[in-house]
Parts: structure tokens; C-alpha cells; sequence
């Protein structure tokens, strides 16, 4: 592992983008989304306090780093580290969510939500507010309040009464309150359910409605396209009339008409074991227990690690042959628990580091062109 | 001695391990030789042909069809500095909860796994150290004490629960904080269906009842007119589940399903549904003291037909609370606590001379768990990733409750037992040839 962030800070500007299999004929297909120009890697040596990073956020040029032992915040090329010692109720910091109104950093722990406002933390626990339970596994601020997912339910927070609401198995759809993941749309409020699939409700007219796996089974999914992979949420995030529902089981797309599963596979995303999708516009960046992969649902990227450093891009785009090529560098781990996306760049929570995950941008799209037809002449 | 013996039962039962037991024989040998690589079962949960869901389709995925994965590093991670010991978290229904009594037999059996291990320790071994922490009712709890047990106390692993709400809500913390569960007392199917690939059951769970008992009452009794009559609560809603597909998917639906509440002493709306109903036999659902008195009260109703059960209802208070009632009714067991197998009767003296009284299913498997997880920490080293690994090699333990055989999902598959009252007592029938 230290041979490998060795590799990805050393090997960093360099992209070998040596097509494997070269596509012949005709040059590929615009993506519809950026690759990766190169990875680089943030571990203990650059003040990382932990390898493990659960959640990432980058806004307004810092990067925000939740970690096993603590909250992390890169600016200038430092990392200053916030933990209990400065208030932070857990040093395990599961969730991040900026107030785009205010500035406000919201941080979920194992052990209450925090708000770092003005150089001050507040913080709200299961028995100094209206917080369901202690363990916060999503946060997402929007629609004057911000919502917390917690093991008992979600709780919401008004942003001027500062009162909260329990939304849970007795005023929702959802049969048990073990919720996961809370993401909004302009109008609607998902939340991602263990065991419950999803459940939307409509903010203005406070109705609700449950998305479940139609044939009630765990250990298969009867048929493709027909609802959430699986009734087990492990993630959800709306974005541009797009809902993503993760699972362990593979993930779903949502366009408010018609679900799309994707398994491993069966398409090209790594791993069936998904921990977090972002997503831009309506790509996905999914984050998985075996590296990363990237699509709208038709074209796909997928990078991973390889054992003696450097890494894999997968690229399929519909009706090609799948290209392979090398990457310099990876990476921090392909175990990833989170991503945020930029216009120039990704971070990567990952199990073993924080990663910045440089785009190629439009320039970089353009020399991937020309190295895609240098590939097929050849 | 009888310590040492019972060490040596259980850890010459683990095979097919990626890890060797490190627990000493002491100069006896092993009565179990280790035997051939284990196969998993044809289908998930070794579910009968015709129980399969969907069985007439291929469906586009099935899942749990190899041993659930762990990508993420950590193995070669630093031990931790200073270690004094290797903790154990323990967490255990409170001895006021519903699950009071089950779960201070499951401590005992918790405790007396982790004393003989400590008494037959290598020189240079560190001891293990129990850190028990009790469950609560309240929703959401079990994740707030499982970040105790993993963040605050240092535990390297997990023991626990039977409640099937705190296991579950305990497990998703447990995925976060990368720590191992040993379960040892869930019947709830789905704890182990959610690819969480850090929780391990030994307590043969409700999936299997229901196969065991859809089997029974259809095939092997020739009942076609099947009623309920269950706890509403989540582990009836949860539990029946399987029992209640399998009944259908063999051609005799439930036609009549009829709930009580926990705790509840009138039963005459649901005797007189299903006594309407005219069934031929009625499965009762729930506890022991509540499932009496419906099987007591379904008598008194004028309801006559064979009744059946899973094992949830066996214990004391059922034979109590149905007061004769229930002669003839034939319930489903892990394993036969009658049994006469050397491995059983020196758990159950060892047992009854630290206790003075005799285990149950709960002890047991407690103990068969503790030792599993156990051989495991020791194999592996202060290091909950490497313990993982370890522990999911198990595909086969003979322990004091008999051969355990563990699919993909690292969840029991043991054979189950048929139990009948007579005389006010559960009466165990011979193992079936073939074990179903």
C-alpha cells in the first residue's frame, strides 16, 4: 500500500492511456462524462488522522475529509484535523452536507450530527434534540431544514424554529425506521430503507409513496427493470430527475417513470457491493467495495487498482467492444465509501486514503481522442 | 478436565478452516476427524425443490451463492500497543426484556466458553476479557452500544443478540466499524440476507423452521386446510413468513391467519375465525407463555385438529400456560436436548455444576458461537480483519448441539429435530435418516 501511494504521488501529471485492445474502424463515441486523468493520494504522511475515510465533500476549496478518527479539512495543502477534543461528538464522522445558504458544514458521526458554523461546532445528539437515534448514517440540507438518516429514523431540523420531526414507521411508509440515506429533489424527499426499499414523499402536499423490490425475495431478483434492485438500501442520491438507489446487491435508476437495474455482470458496473453514488448531471459515480465506476446507464468507465500500483480503465460505450487501458496511477484503495465531484476534479473517500481524482477536462478529452485514433491505427 | 474435554469436542469440529484451532488438546485426541471439503447446498438456505421461489423461472440474478466477500484492507495493519487482553463485546437482552431469561442463559453459555479458553490458554497467550453491554427495547439502541463495544471498550469482536430488531440495527453498525458478530440466538432469516459480510449465526433460523414445518404438516401429515394463529409482532410477521410461502407453494395456502398481541390472555375472536375456517390443523407462532395459552384456548374453543409450532414456543411456560392442552402437538428444534451424544451430555455437566441447572438452546449455541469466534482471535491476532477472514472459512463445526453447516451466507443449515408434548413434556422423535 505505501509502495502504491509512493506510485500515485510520484506518478503523478503522467497517464499512460495505452489502449489494450484498440478499437478498430470508425473513432469511438464522445462519453458522456469526464475520465480520470490521474489519481492522487493522501494518507497518514500528508496529515490524513486516519487511512480509514468514510465521506468526502469538496466546496469552495477546501475538501472535507470524515474519518475514522476525526474530521479532516484540506486547504492550502494542509490538513487541520477537528475532533472531540474540539467538540466533535464522535471522531467517527460518517456523513457530510454543506448548507448552501449559510456555509454551514453538517457532519453525521457514529455518535450525533454536528453543525460547524463560524469556527463553532453545535451539536445535536439523541437526547439534547429531537435527533431519532445517535448513529447518523446521510445528511442532506435542503427545503429550509436538514435531514439526518439515522438507525431509528429520519429527523428533520427547521432552520428557523430549529424544532425537529420524527419521520419514521409511524407517519411513514416505511414499515421499519432503518434509514439509510436521505437525498432531495426540488419537490421530493427520498429516503433509502433497510428493508423498505424507498420512500418518496411529496414535500408539498406531504403524501407519501414506498418503491419495494416487486418479488419480496433477498436472495435473487426475479426480473430486471422492475424497481429498487433490492429492498436493502445502502444509498440514495437524487440529481438532475435522476433518484440512484445503492444496495449490496447492485443499483437502480430512477426517472420518476421507469426503474433501470444494473448488476455486476450483467453491465459493466465492478461490484454488486455499493457503498455511495454521486452523481452529476445524470452520471453516477458509484463507489463500490471494488473500485469506481462511472455511467448514465448507457456509457461506462470503471477504474481500479491493480497488486504492483497503477491502475485499470474500463471503457464501454454502447455497441463497442469494451477498451482497456493502463493507468499510472489509482486509486488510494478500491474500497471506496464516497465521492464528491467538482468541474475539475473527484475526492474519493476510500477505506485506505483520501483521493483526488484529476479530470481530463475538455483538453484531456481532446488528446483521448487522439490517442484513441493513434490506438486504432496502429 | 471435563473443561478440557468439551475444548477439544468443539475445536476438532472445526473444519474446512483457512486457520488451525489454537486451543490445546491437553493429550486427548479428537473424536471428530476432520472431514472433506464441505459443498454448499444445490439451492439457498437448502430449500426443498419445490420451495423455491419463483422455482418454474430462472431468475435474472441470484445472489448468495458464494461466501460473501470482504474487500477492504486492514489485515496487515499494526497490532494494537499494549494489549492486556482480547475483548469481547457481549450484547445481551437485559435480564427485565422479554428475551431476559433467554438471554442470561445465553451469557452463561458465553462465559463458561471464554473461562475454559482463558483456563487452556498458551504460555504468552493474552486472555480474553467478556464486556458485556445489555440491549434495550427501545429502537435504535443496539447501534448506540455497538459503537461502544467497537469505538469505547476496543473490542476486536461482537457476541450478540437475540432480539432480531437490535441485531440488525447492531449489524449495519457493524459494517461501519469493521467488527465481527458472532449471533448466536436471531431466529429472524434476514440477519444474515443483507451481504454485510461481518456476521456469522449459529442458531438455525426461521427459514429453516419454515421449510421443516411446511415439510411436516403438508408432505409428511397430509393436512390441506391450514390455519394461523400467531404473535403480531416482528418476529411473527418475519418468522411465518417462509412456512407460509412453502404451504402455498406446495398447494394449501394458509386460509386463515389470525394475530394476538404479545402478551395477550383472550384469544376468542381468533378461536372462533378459525374454527369457521375448518382447518385441519392450526400452526400457533409466538413465545412460550403466549403460544400456550392459544393452543389452550384454541381447545377450549372446540378447535381439534392437530396443532403445530416453530421452536419459539418451546419452554416451560408453553407447557404451563397450555395446561395439558397442547398433547399431541408437534413442534420443530434445532437439536434434541435429550440427546445422549458425548459432546451434549459433557457441556451440560460442566453446565449444571457452574449453574446447577441445564442449558438450553440458547446456552448452547452461545457456546458453540463464543468457541468459533474464539478459535478465530486466536488464530488470527489482535486484528478484527483477519478475525473476519478466519471466521468465514468455517464451513463445518461439530458442536455440543451437533454438525453445524454454514452456506455462503455464514448461516446454519443444521437439520432440525421434531419435538411432540406428551404427558405435558417435549418428547424428541429420532433424528430422520437423511437429516431434513
Amino acid at each position: 500500500m505505501r509502495s502504491k501511494a509512493l506510485l500515485s504521488t510520484l506518478g503523478a501529471a503522467l497517464l499512460l492511456a495505452v489502449p489494450l485492445r484498440a478499437l478498430a474502424g470508425v473513432p469511438p463515441a464522445e462519453l458522456p462524462f469526464p475520465l480520470i486523468e490521474r489519481f492522487e493520494h493522501f494518507g497518514l504522511a500528508q496529515g490524513l488522522p486516519a487511512w480509514k475515510v468514510h465521506c468526502v465533500l469538496a466546496d469552495k476549496g477546501k475538501v472535507w475529509a470524515g474519518t475514522t478518527k476525526g474530521l479532516a479539512v484540506l486547504e492550502g495543502g494542509k490538513f487541520t484535523v477537528i475532533g472531540p477534543e474540539q467538540g466533535l461528538s464522535h471522531s467517527v464522522v460518517t456523513t457530510l452536507a454543506i448548507d448552501p445558504s449559510t456555509g454551514d458544514l453538517w457532519a453525521g458521526t457514529l455518535r450525533g450530527l454536528n453543525r460547524i458554523s463560524a469556527g463553532k461546532i453545535e451539536t445535536f445528539t439523541q437526547t439534547n434534540s429531537g435527533l431519532p437515534n445517535n448513529v447518523v448514517y446521510s445528511v442532506a440540507v435542503g427545503h429550509g431544514a436538514v435531514w439526518a438518516a439515522t438507525a431509528a429514523g429520519v429527523g428533520r431540523r427547521d432552520a428557523k424554529s430549529g424544532s425537529w420531526s420524527l419521520y419514521d414507521a409511524t407517519n411513514t411508509l416505511m414499515h421499519e425506521p432503518w434509514t439509510y440515506a436521505v437525498t432531495l429533489s426540488p419537490d421530493k424527499l427520498y429516503v433509502g430503507v433497510w428493508a423498505g426499499g424507498i420512500v418518496e414523499q411529496d414535500l408539498a402536499r406531504g403524501t407519501w409513496k414506498e418503491y419495494r423490490d416487486p418479488d419480496g425475495e433477498f436472495e435473487l431478483d426475479l426480473a430486471p427493470d422492475d424497481g429498487p434492485i433490492s429492498d436493502i438500501s445502502s444509498w440514495a442520491t437524487w440529481e438532475d430527475g435522476i433518484l440512484w438507489q445503492a444496495s449490496y446487491f447492485g443499483i437502480a435508476r430512477y426517472d420518476g417513470t421507469r426503474w433501470k437495474s444494473y448488476l455486476e455482470k450483467k453491465t459493466p458496473l465492478v461490484s454488486n457491493f455499493v457503498n455511495f453514488i454521486a452523481a452529476k448531471g445524470q452520471v453516477a459515480w458509484i463507489c463500490t467495495d471494488r473500485g469506481l465506476t462511472v455511467t448514465d446507464g448507457t456509457s461506462w468507465a470503471t477504474y481500479k487498482s491493480l497488486e504492483k500500483g497503477g491502475g485499470t480503465l474500463e471503457i464501454t460505450r454502447p455497441g463497442a467492444k469494451v477498451e482497456t487501458r493502463r493507468m499510472a496511477t489509482a486509486a488510494s484503495n478500491d474500497f471506496i465509501l464516497g465521492a464528491s465531484i467538482t468541474e475539475s476534479e473527484v475526492w474519493l473517500a476510500t477505506s485506505h486514503g483520501l483521493t483526488r481524482a484529476v479530470l481530463a477536462g475538455k483538453r484531456g478529452q481532446a488528446a483521448e481522442r487522439k490517442t484513441n485514433a493513434q490506438g486504432a491505427s496502429r | 478436565m471435563r473443561a478440557a474435554r468439551l475444548a477439544i469436542l468443539g475445536l476438532a469440529g472445526l473444519v474446512g478452516l483457512g486457520f488451525a484451532p489454537a486451543m490445546p488438546a491437553a493429550g486427548e485426541s479428537s473424536p471428530v476427524p476432520a472431514s472433506a471439503p464441505v459443498a454448499w447446498p444445490a439451492r439457498y438456505g437448502n430449500a426443498p425443490e419445490e420451495l423455491v421461489p419463483f422455482r418454474r423461472v430462472e431468475p435474472y440474478q441470484k445472489f448468495f451463492t458464494e461466501p460473501l466477500p470482504f474487500y477492504g484492507p486492514g489485515r496487515d495493519a499494526p497490532d494494537p500497543a499494549g494489549l492486556k487482553s482480547l475483548r469481547v463485546g457481549l450484547l445481551a437482552p437485559s435480564p427485565a426484556s422479554t428475551d431476559g431469561v433467554r438471554g442470561d442463559m445465553m451469557r452463561k453459555g458465553v462465559e463458561m466458553a471464554i473461562d475454559e479458553a482463558n483456563v487452556s490458554k498458551k504460555p504468552g497467550d493474552l486472555p480474553f476479557e467478556l464486556v458485556v453491554r445489555e440491549d434495550a427495547p427501545l429502537w435504535g439502541s443496539a447501534a448506540n452500544i455497538l459503537v461502544d463495544l467497537a469505538f469505547t471498550d476496543d473490542c476486536l469482536a461482537v457476541i450478540g443478540t437475540i432480539d432480531s430488531t437490535a441485531t440488525h440495527v447492531a449489524l449495519r453498525v457493524a459494517l461501519k466499524a469493521e467488527i465481527f458478530m458472532m449471533n448466536t440466538g436471531s431466529c429472524d432469516q434476514t440477519v444474515t440476507e443483507t451481504f454485510i459480510p461481518w456476521l456469522m449465526r449459529t442458531w438455525p433460523d426461521d427459514r429453516q423452521h419454515g421449510y421443516r414445518l411446511a415439510d411436516l404438516v403438508v408432505k409428511e401429515r397430509g393436512h390441506k386446510r391450514i390455519a394461523m394463529l400467531r404473535v403480531n409482532d416482528r418476529n411473527g410477521r418475519v418468522g411465518v413468513k417462509t412456512f407460509t410461502d412453502s404451504v402455498r407453494r406446495l398447494g394449501h395456502p394458509v386460509l386463515q391467519e389470525m394475530r394476538f398481541l404479545p402478551g395477550a390472555t383472550s384469544f376468542d375472536a381468533q378461536v372462533a375465525r378459525i374454527k369457521a375456517a375448518e382447518p385441519d390443523a392450526v400452526v400457533i407462532w409466538g413465545e412460550p407463555e403466549d403460544a400456550g395459552h392459544a393452543a389452550a384456548a384454541l381447545r377450549k374453543g372446540g378447535v381439534t385438529v392437530p396443532l403445530y409450532g416453530p421452536e419459539r414456543v418451546y419452554g416451560p411456560a408453553f407447557l404451563t400456560a397450555s395446561a395439558g392442552a397442547a398433547e399431541g402437538m408437534t413442534i420443530t428444534y434445532p437439536f434434541d436436548p435429550t440427546s445422549k451424544a458425548e459432546a451434549w451430555t459433557a457441556f451440560v455437566g460442566e453446565f449444571q455444576k457452574r449453574h446447577a441447572k441445564e442449558p438450553d438452546a440458547f446456552a448452547a449455541y452461545a457456546y458453540d458461537g463464543t468457541r468459533i469466534l474464539l478459535a478465530a482471535m486466536r488464530a488470527a491476532g489482535p486484528n478484527r480483519f483477519r478475525i473476519r477472514d478466519a471466521v468465514a472459512t468455517v464451513k463445518k463445526y461439530d458442536g455440543v448441539t451437533g454438525p453445524m453447516l454454514f452456506d455462503p451466507t455464514f448461516n446454519n443449515l443444521a437439520p432440525l429435530r421434531l419435538a411432540k408434548v406428551q404427558g405435558n413434556a417435549f418428547r424428541f422423535e429420532p433424528a430422520p435418516a437423511g437429516g431434513k
